[in-house]
């Protein structure tokens, strides 16, 4: 067992070190180790740049020098050196991580970014020891353009925004207050025990707080990463998540501003500057957060016209977000505020607009994106350190390490003691150690560490040194022991809860009614604002940017849909006596049903009322086994998912041209009509009674409803009929011998001319005379009721009866001129209030899947009680 | 001398007001002592009470709660504002309308503890639904309700079967609908404690 994940690490070590090396081989050795720290990263822009065609190709060298005949073979590699390098460091990274994954007792111990930074880290030695050459492929540009914005995009993308927005203040409390007391007191501490001499340098105090500024930062990719694995609750996960992600804005101007202050030089400084860097703070935070709103509502727009073409639905999504990220960092903005509110703000709407499909995509590409580029980060990190660059100083590394930790304990108490003041959820003792405890550091701290230039703060490389130690102490000692922390300390985890449409629906509830409260008491609170903000959302902003503007909770329905469509899976997963499902499609499965029905030999020696034998085929005596009704059960759950799915125009299942099959159960789209059949056949027979009155009430409403054309309703509604009645009877009816109470057999056309206007041509036998007091409801007439025949009473009355077999009736054959659909027949049916040709075809293929199905169930409801 | 005498009456009113304004000592440590509010939570409920209360009557009138333009565009204000009203009656005085409001007090507060354990905001929550105060929420309550919050666009029919959804999914009783039971049930995995709870300012 341990033996298979060591084998993939090594396999991992040996593949990706020597075509690293090959690559560097290129840069010949005795080069400024600073400048070979930007050409590493060579291949990498290169390709990130899509300006292959500049490389140099040291083939053709070859080619000049030897002979100029026509090779068979011919090898290339600097040509597609710079994808092939990055290829194989996600593929690496990715190995590793199976690796990793298949050793259950490492990965218990050890989070992931551990592990990967190991990896790294053995990578780079191999690197180092090959190639005596120092390599960095960790760059800011490559950190901060390509790897960073998947990550927050995901994390914005996917916030819960509810509860992010619940605790908003408590977030932006310890992102901007709570790292700016970081900086100062870390800055100053620092400063202040160089004054002592402990260092045996001088650090200026400009350094200091650059140094500090950097970081005291808390990392969104440290974070994520072990948090993930952590469980905790809700509130606390949010709270240092948002955090981090929301810090960036402070750290991106502190740094800027000591950067330049170095610059500058500390007696160049006036207190414009300061006040300056006070500003850039509120011009970078809002201007990033603005962008990113704008961004995301555009996003939103323009994919409320995407639904002809839902392939490029994804790429607006994730290309738009990726622009809000550039555009804020064109002018300096934050982009990672700029991305997160883009992601947050764009979601709501874009989940109503785009298709199911594409979300499942975008939730899936983004997963992935960001998983990769977190992997990748990690592993860079560890190749990262290793160099010769390496100015180590304990005492100040130490330090470092002291003052973060120390300070970030502090600050969360404060904090944490301030935000309780105000919160209704306080943040106990373990949460505050929990948060303290998770302040970890990473790779941000790093690329901005190396941004600093060398030549204004002769520091630089101590100062990655002591950046490196104090990601390492953090994702190490705090990674690996947060987690037996949190289950020592019984921190409050997070609760699994499943979806229920109550919790739903009382929870909304309740919201109103805070909100209510608050209106009464005259408050601003939590509850108010949002209310207020959904009312205005609900009123000028939906309308613009939700295609198929209807629902205002539109969360009730679509928790609805969920759950139905839950249940319907577990139905059919329970029901393992069906052989396949694609038989249900299969028209000519009536067929078969016929003909066994036929065989079955009672069939024939039924002899009606006034003894006539019933020879009629198409009307024979329907016997229904468990097995046939478990069928009939399925076939009308599946019938009612895929069958009349693209009623509801808002999301559709699909966009025909594009998907490859449409028929995927768990994706569907659930039509919300009738869906509580569903869960009235997972219920308990007690409910039975209750179920039949609500059924009445639905027949008649569907019976206004399917005037005109469609039966299939119908159909369903008889299946059901047939199910229940069965059922109950069996239990009801456990002594009658006949257990089969009824019989209905149809008369001859022939003798029943006198009654044709008077009676219908079926006579009732009756076996068991406790049916109608069973099942009062049943025989309530609705208008389909008093149609069918063998649903009628003799005091109901005479009912025009027509001169043709009861089929005749049904609505799918009249429709069209035989059972298989024609083209103009579909297009009948199809007249919806926007016709157009997707709609048409789609509603063909549709229909070629009723009425092949109808064709059995017609079968059924003719011969059925 | 008519201005004079408009002058002498409205100063009168205005200091009546005044002294009604001020709630008597006695009567502030009563309501003290039953709901758990401190002195000074209890005198700025007052005070918005006061304001609340546009005709000067000392009690609430439900056009009082409806003049609050946001409960207006609350989708549940009506209810909310019933849950607010005893049965059958119009109009509420203070002591009535901190009775209500206590339920909102956060659980753990001094006194107020039998007046805000989970079951009591439960209830509290049961008694908006259940607007016939039989002790069940009927099928046709819910409807209600969930018309309220869906809007007007939503077909009817896809409601009701929402609604038939979540009273099977309950398990209620079908003629008589939610019990308060099989409602707390429901909300066994909420926060409820936090979630009807309000920060009720000093």
């Amino acid at each position: 067992m341990v033996s298979k994940p060591t084998l993939l690490l090594f396999l991992t070590l040996f593949l990706a070190a020597p075509i690293y090396c090959e690559v560097e081989h290129d840069y010949l050795p005795g080069h400024p180790p600073d400048h070979l720290l930007r050409t590493a990263d060579l291949p990498s822009d290169h390709f990130l740049g899509g300006d292959l065609d500049n490389k140099p190709h040291s083939s053709e060298e070859g080619h000049e020098s030897g002979h100029h005949g026509f090779e068979i073979a011919h090898v290339d590699f600097t040509r597609v050196e710079g994808p092939f390098v990055i290829s194989l460091w996600i593929f690496c990274a990715s190995l590793a991580k199976i690796g990793f994954h298949m050793a259950p007792k490492l990965s218990n111990v050890f989070p992931e970014s551990c592990l990967l930074i190991v990896v790294g880290v053995a990578i780079g030695l191999l690197l180092f020891h090959t190639s005596s050459v120092s390599v960095s492929p960790l760059t800011p540009t490559v950190f901060f353009i390509y790897m960073l914005p998947p990550i927050i995009l995901d994390a914005g993308y996917f916030m819960p925004n509810r509860l992010f927005f619940d605790n908003l203040g408590t977030i932006l409390l310890f992102a901007v207050i709570g790292t700016i007391w970081n900086v100062v007191t870390i800055g100053l501490s620092l400063y202040g025990c160089g004054l002592t001499g402990i260092y045996g340098f001088e650090l200026p105090i400009l350094d200091a707080f650059l140094f500090g500024s950097l970081i005291s930062a808390v990392d969104p990719v440290a974070v994520l990463a072990v948090f993930e694995e952590v469980h905790v609750n809700e509130v606390l996960y949010i709270v240092v998540f948002g955090e981090s992600l929301l810090n960036d804005a402070v750290t991106v101007v502190l740094y800027n501003m000591f950067d330049s202050y170095t610059a500058m030089g500390i007696e160049n400084i006036k207190y414009t500057d300061l006040l300056a860097g006070v500003a850039s703070f509120f011009v970078v935070a809002i201007g990033g957060t603005i962008i990113g709103i704008i961004w995301g509502f555009l996003t939103a727009f323009v994919t409320r016209f995407t639904n002809h073409v839902r392939v490029i639905e994804p790429v607006f999504i994730f290309v738009m977000s990726y622009l809000a990220y550039l555009n804020a960092e064109i002018f300096h903005l934050s982009g990672i505020l700029a991305i997160t509110f883009c992601g947050i703000t764009m979601k709501n709407y874009v989940e109503t607009n785009i298709s199911q499909k594409s979300h499942t995509t975008i939730k899936y590409a983004m997963k992935m994106l960001s998983s990769s580029s977190e992997t990748v980060i990690f592993m860079f990190l560890g190749v990262s350190t290793v160099h010769d660059q390496h100015a180590w100083n304990t005492a100040f590394i130490l330090l470092t390490i002291l003052f973060c930790s120390v300070y970030r304990a502090v600050g969360v108490i404060i904090f944490t003691e301030l935000a309780n003041h105000f919160r209704i959820h306080k943040l106990s003792g373990v949460e505050k150690f929990v948060m303290s405890y998770g302040g970890l550091r990473g790779a941000v701290a790093f690329a901005l560490v190396l941004l600093i230039n060398k030549k204004i703060v002769p520091l630089q490389p101590l100062f990655v040194t002591a950046t490196m130690s104090m990601v390492y102490f953090t994702v190490f000692f705090q990674g690996i022991t947060i987690k037996p922390l949190v289950n020592i300390l019984k921190v409050k985890r997070a609760v699994k809860r499943d979806l229920s449409m109550n919790q739903r629906i009382h929870e909304k509830t309740l919201d109103h009614l805070m909100a209510g409260i608050e209106d009464v008491l005259g408050r601003m609170g939590n509850n108010q604002i949002r209310n207020r903000f959904k009312h205005f959302d609900n009123k000028y902003v939906r309308p613009c940017l939700v295609r198929d503007y209807k629902v205002q909770n539109p969360k009730i329905l679509e928790t609805f849909t969920k759950l139905t469509m839950k249940d319907a899976v577990e139905l059919t997963k329970k029901n393992r006596t069906v052989p396949s499902f694609n038989s249900f499609f299969v028209a000519n499965d009536s067929g078969s049903i016929l003909a066994r029905d036929a065989t079955n030999a009672t069939s024939f020696t039924h002899i009606d009322a006034n003894g006539q034998w019933n020879i009629d085929l198409g009307e024979i005596e329907y016997c229904p086994s468990t097995r046939d009704l478990t069928d009939a059960k399925i076939h009308h759950l599946l019938s009612e998912e895929l069958g009349r799915s693209h009623h509801r125009g808002s999301r559709r299942l699909s966009y025909s041209r594009h998907t490859l099959d449409d028929r995927e159960f768990l994706n569907a789209e659930v039509n919300h009509s009738q869906r509580h059949h569903v869960r009235r056949m997972m219920g308990d027979t007690v409910r039975k009674q209750a179920q039949r009155n609500s059924r009445k009430k639905d027949d008649k409403k569907r019976d206004e409803l399917t005037q005109n054309g469609s039966s299939k309703k119908l159909h369903d509604d008889y299946v059901h009929q047939v199910i229940q009645e069965t059922e109950g009877r069996k239990k009801e009816g456990e002594n009658n011998e006949d257990l089969d109470g009824i019989t209905f057999t149809a008369r001859g056309k022939r003798m029943s001319d006198q009654q044709v206007s008077v009676l219908p041509p079926v006579v009732i036998t009756t076996n068991d005379p406790d049916v109608e007091e069973i099942d009062p409801e049943i025989a309530t007439p609705t208008a389909t009721e008093t149609q069918l025949p063998w649903k009628r009473t003799e005091d109901d009355g005479p009912v025009k009866q027509q001169e043709f077999p009861t089929w005749i009736t049904n609505k799918d054959y009249t429709a069209y001129n035989s059972p298989t659909t024609t083209f103009l027949g579909s297009i009948k049916t199809s007249m919806e209030p926007t016709p157009s040709v997707i709609n048409l075809f789609k509603s063909e293929g549709d229909d070629v899947k009723t009425t092949s199905i109808s064709i059995p169930e017609d079968e059924d409801k003719d011969a059925k009680p | 001398m008519e201005y004079i005498r408009h002058y002498v009456a409205n100063l009168f009113s205005d200091i009546f007001k005044d002294h009604k304004k001020k709630l008597q000592p006695k009567e502030m440590a009563d309501i003290e002592k039953e709901t758990g509010f401190t002195e000074n939570q209890i005198e700025r409920l007052y005070s918005r009470f006061v304001s609340l209360d546009k005709g000067n009557y000392g009690f609430l009138t439900r056009e009082d709660f409806m003049r609050i333009p946001e409960l207006a565009i609350n989708p549940i204000g009506d209810l909310i504002i019933s849950s607010f009203f005893p049965e059958r009656s119009n109009s509420i005085t203070f002591p009535q309308f901190l009775h209500v409001l206590v339920h909102f007090q956060q659980i753990g507060n001094r006194n107020g503890e039998g007046l805000t354990s989970r079951m009591k905001k439960l209830r509290f929550a049961f008694n908006v639904f259940d607007q016939s105060c039989d002790g069940y929420i009927t099928k046709d309550e819910l409807l209600s309700v969930l018309q309220m919050m869906v809007g007007s666009f939503v077909d009817e029919k896809e409601i009701s079967d929402v609604a038939e959804r979540i009273m099977l999914e309950a398990d209620a009783d079908r003629e008589r609908g939610l019990s308060f039971d099989k409602f707390c049930n429901a909300l066994a995995k909420t926060d409820v404690e936090k979630k009807l709870s309000i920060k009720f300012l000093d």
